[in-house]
């Protein structure tokens, strides 16, 4: 295969996802002839308009919908399903209400010893800043900090690829920036792949090694941007900006003043 | 999950301790005193009700001579549960007090049972609001008449009365009520009459706003409402026992009317024991007059028998396929000139 | 006036206008077969006195704490299989929606046939009358759980009996302990009904039986205020199980 210099992850070859039209014979296409690479290790980001089929995508690569045509392959097989190596991040919020910080994150470690299991639990408490809360139930607790338990969940269950669906959607704008800021300490820290989807080009450009931009109308990637600004990153630097301004001039939008090209 | 056992723990105790207070309460699990069920007992349906008062005096007076009875008398609300007990639950309750006409019905649709022995004599009156102006029985043309139930006898003695005077049912209104809520109906002006077996139609009397149009003895003597009737694998399987039990309630009968004092003395115990009825209503439906009700001349007899079952063909309840040698059987019954009533005197 | 102190005084006010009412009520209209509510007083302390108010509360309660349990015991898992597995789904539904509608009153003559005038039949009534809100509940509880709770359950290798343990049962939890709630308002609504068979105690028996004593009417609205009285303290205990952590997230803010 092509780019043999690094270790795939995630690979995504020609992925068809249609369904059928109202009239009877036509279909419409979620997807068209996706194709994608996530290398080991990697923080990738695929940004694009609402309806675009960007959650589609990462709900086929996650293995909870079945792509029409093509090939998916995740850690060197075909995607079968949800496996419990790739945590899913859900933008609704998947912490269970019915169980306590702790409880939540030690969900994916049932099968470990009890002394294991509460050594990573508090290990990853304290990583993402919940110490103290541990008793506590989801509804006690922000928006922030819920997604944060979710985190930790997933890191937790020793996940190597984390799939983020617009997670930091539902908070507010300043526990975003913070939020942005822990995941790449802990992405850092951690070695994780993570395939990340969000709208909002700026959270993609300050989080993202390779920003995917999708489009609507055919639906699929239009373009790759490589975003080579070194962390952690100057968000008024040249290069940052450049790069932004590039992902909103593929979205056919001017950075600057808006407006249809 | 602390959630789930607290609530089971929670949950195990209360059951326990209601099932535990329910038994010793109502069941009578610990009360040593209470008769040992060694011997099977035969239940014996009734209804609080003046017609089968000879059920609940044969069962004290039973138990008062000789420390228990084999039957157990099981008291009923209402008719449609009583039946349902009879004819669904044989084994348990294989001998009831029920109505004659409904004893036939149910021996016309295949029911196998019989009328071994009567349950009184009488006890029955056609009750009417003391200002309603009805004072004969033309009068009741148009009016609203409460009745037991289809298959009540009471029925057949308002259309009897009817077609003496050249009515019939289409000239009245029939509604079917249970006769506990006969009084209150007739109190607020709900029906314009109300008939029943007694205490009811006594209750309306001594309220003060029931007016009695005329006594069943005096328009229909030797008037039948109730019966006590059989299936036929006991009278197959139990002979002695249902001939203990219908010479117990001949006995009783007689022993009723043997006297004033034996009267307010059933009265009394059955009120309180039985019917939990205030026993001044009991008192003044078995004195006032005497032979309101009576429980002499007990055994089934082919003629009376014959002319309900011609009544209620006539009335359109009956079908007439079911005959007196079909649904009686009078072998049981002792000849009331020789029964005798029990030494028997309640303990005061 | 503090907010608590409120909660007890207007119910309380309520009930003093409402008793106010009904004695002039019965007093203008002249009727002495209704009684006043210091006749059903009255009667309520003769019944104590005879030691026949415990016994029929007590009769009352066991026969609904059985007819109750069992109508969970049963109830629960069928509707959280029935929310589950489609197939059970479509075989069971119609059935399950064709028997609801039926009143218990309507069952009282199958009750006799099957099982007599002992506790068994107003038991089986009971169970009759809760166990299909209590079923229905559970199953809307399945089907209308959130999706995103089962896909995290997957992700996380969760499948079969587990799932169901750990995940499909306290998400649907909240909305279960609600269809309980309801059902044992109905099941404490038909006690009255269910004891209209030949059973001798209970609180519908005290109706039913004051019905025959003659003019007791003070006994019949007694027999309908201990229920009612009853009923609320059922309703209180049951709303207790709502404030448990586990199940509190579903019922929003109060």
């Amino acid at each position: 295969m092509d780019n043999a210099d690094m270790e795939k992850t995630i690979t995504v070859r020609d992925c068809w996802m249609s369904f059928p039209g109202k009239q009877s014979g036509s279909e419409i296409h979620v997807l068209e002839r996706v194709s994608l690479d996530v290398a080991k290790g990697e923080f990738v980001c695929i940004v694009g308009p609402s309806g675009c089929g960007k959650s589609t995508l990462l709900n086929i690569v996650g293995g909870f919908l079945k792509e029409t045509r093509g090939e998916v392959l995740v850690e060197g097989a075909p995607v079968d399903g949800p496996d419990p190596g790739r945590i899913f991040v859900f933008q609704e919020n998947g912490v269970f209400p019915w169980l306590t910080v702790e409880q939540n994150i030690g969900f994916g470690l049932l099968s470990r010893p009890v002394a294991e299991r509460e050594e990573r639990v508090k290990h990853y408490i304290a990583m993402v800043g919940l110490a103290g809360f541990e008793k506590s139930y989801p509804r006690e607790l922000s928006g922030g900090m819920r997604q944060r338990v979710e985190i930790a969940r997933a890191l937790a269950a020793d996940a190597r690829v984390l799939y983020m669906d617009e997670p930091f959607g539902a908070l507010d704008f300043l526990t975003r920036l913070k939020m942005r800021a822990d995941l790449i300490r802990i992405w850092q820290a951690e070695k994780k792949t993570i395939l990340f989807v969000t709208h909002d080009i700026e959270e993609a450009v300050q989080l993202a090694d390779r920003v995917l931009v999708m489009t609507k109308r055919p639906a699929t990637i239009a373009e790759e941007v490589r975003i080579t600004v070194p962390r952690p990153r100057d968000l008024d630097s040249p290069d940052y900006l450049a790069a932004r301004d590039r992902i909103f001039a593929i979205m056919g939008m001017d950075a600057h003043g808006g407006g249809a090209v | 999950m602390k959630f789930g056992r607290t609530i089971l723990i929670v949950i195990s105790l209360w059951i326990a301790v209601i099932t535990v207070l329910h038994g010793a309460l109502n069941l009578r699990w610990f009360d040593k005193k209470a008769e040992v069920g060694t011997t099977k007992t035969f239940g014996v349906g009734f209804l609080p009700v003046t017609c089968h008062l000879t059920c609940p005096v044969t069962h004290f007076i039973n138990k008062e001579m000789e420390g228990r009875d084999m039957f157990q008398p099981m008291r009923f609300s209402g008719w449609p549960e009583l039946k349902e007990m009879f004819i669904g639950r044989s084994k348990d309750m294989p001998a009831s007090f029920i109505l004659a006409p409904m004893a036939i019905a149910l021996r016309e649709q295949g029911v196998k049972i019989k009328i071994v022995h009567l349950g009184h004599r009488d006890g029955s009156a056609v009750v009417v609001h003391k200002d309603s102006g009805i004072f004969q029985t033309a009068d009741l043309r148009g009016k609203t008449i409460a009745v037991p139930g289809r298959y009540a006898n009471q029925r057949l003695i308002i259309f009897r009365e009817l077609k003496k005077v050249g009515m019939n049912f289409d000239d009245v209104k029939i509604v079917e009520m249970p006769p506990p809520d006969m009084p209150a109906a007739l109190q607020s002006r709900a029906v314009d009459a109300i008939t029943s077996g007694e205490p009811f139609m006594g209750q309306a009397e001594l309220d003060g706003y029931g007016r009695t149009l005329w006594q069943a003895k005096d328009v229909w003597p030797g008037f039948i409402s109730c019966v006590l009737a059989v299936h036929e694998d006991a009278i197959r399987d139990h002979r002695a026992e249902i001939q203990r039990l219908v010479n117990g309630i001949a006995a009783s009968g007689k022993w009723i009317d043997q006297s004033m004092a034996h009267r307010m003395d059933a009265a009394q115990f059955v009120a309180a024991n039985y019917y939990n009825q205030n026993p001044r209503l009991l008192s003044y439906v078995l004195a006032k007059p005497p032979d309101r009700v009576t429980y002499s001349r007990l055994k089934p007899l082919r003629a009376e028998f014959e002319e309900i079952e011609r009544l209620g063909k006539e009335a359109g309840i009956l079908q007439g396929t079911a005959h007196f040698e079909d649904y009686v059987d009078d072998t049981f019954a002792p000849d009331p000139m020789v029964v005798q009533a029990p030494h028997f005197e309640v303990k005061k | 006036m503090n907010r608590r102190l409120l909660h007890i005084i207007l119910p309380l006010a309520t009930a003093v206008l409402f008793l106010v009412g009904w004695h002039t009520a019965v007093k203008m209209s002249g009727s002495d077969i209704f009684p006043t509510p210091y006749e059903v007083l009255r009667g309520l302390g003769e019944l104590a006195r005879q030691g026949l108010l415990l016994k029929y509360i007590v009769a009352s309660l066991f026969r609904v704490s059985w007819g109750f349990g069992l109508a969970v015991i049963v109830g629960v898992p069928l509707g959280l299989v029935l929310g589950w597995f489609r197939p059970a789904y479509a075989a069971l539904n119609p059935f399950i929606q064709i028997l609801r509608p039926i009143s218990p009153i309507a069952w009282i003559p199958v009750a006799i046939l099957w099982f007599g005038v002992k506790d068994t039949a107003p038991v089986f009534l009971i169970f009759l009358a809760s166990v299909f809100p209590i079923t229905v509940s559970a199953m809307a509880a399945v089907q209308n759980m959130q999706q995103v709770y089962l896909r995290a359950a997957q992700n996380f290798g969760l499948s079969g009996f587990p799932l169901f343990r750990r995940v499909i049962f306290p998400a649907a939890l909240p909305q279960v302990i609600t269809g309980i709630r309801i059902a044992l308002g109905v099941a404490w609504l038909v006690v009255v009904a269910a004891e209209m068979i030949a059973v001798n105690s209970g609180l519908g028996y005290l109706i039913i039986d004051a019905r025959n004593a003659g003019k007791r009417y003070d006994l019949v609205v007694a027999g309908m205020v201990m229920i009612g009285l009853i009923g609320l303290v059922l309703d209180l205990l049951v709303r207790r199980l709502e404030k448990f952590d586990e199940v509190r997230w579903g019922y929003g803010q109060r």
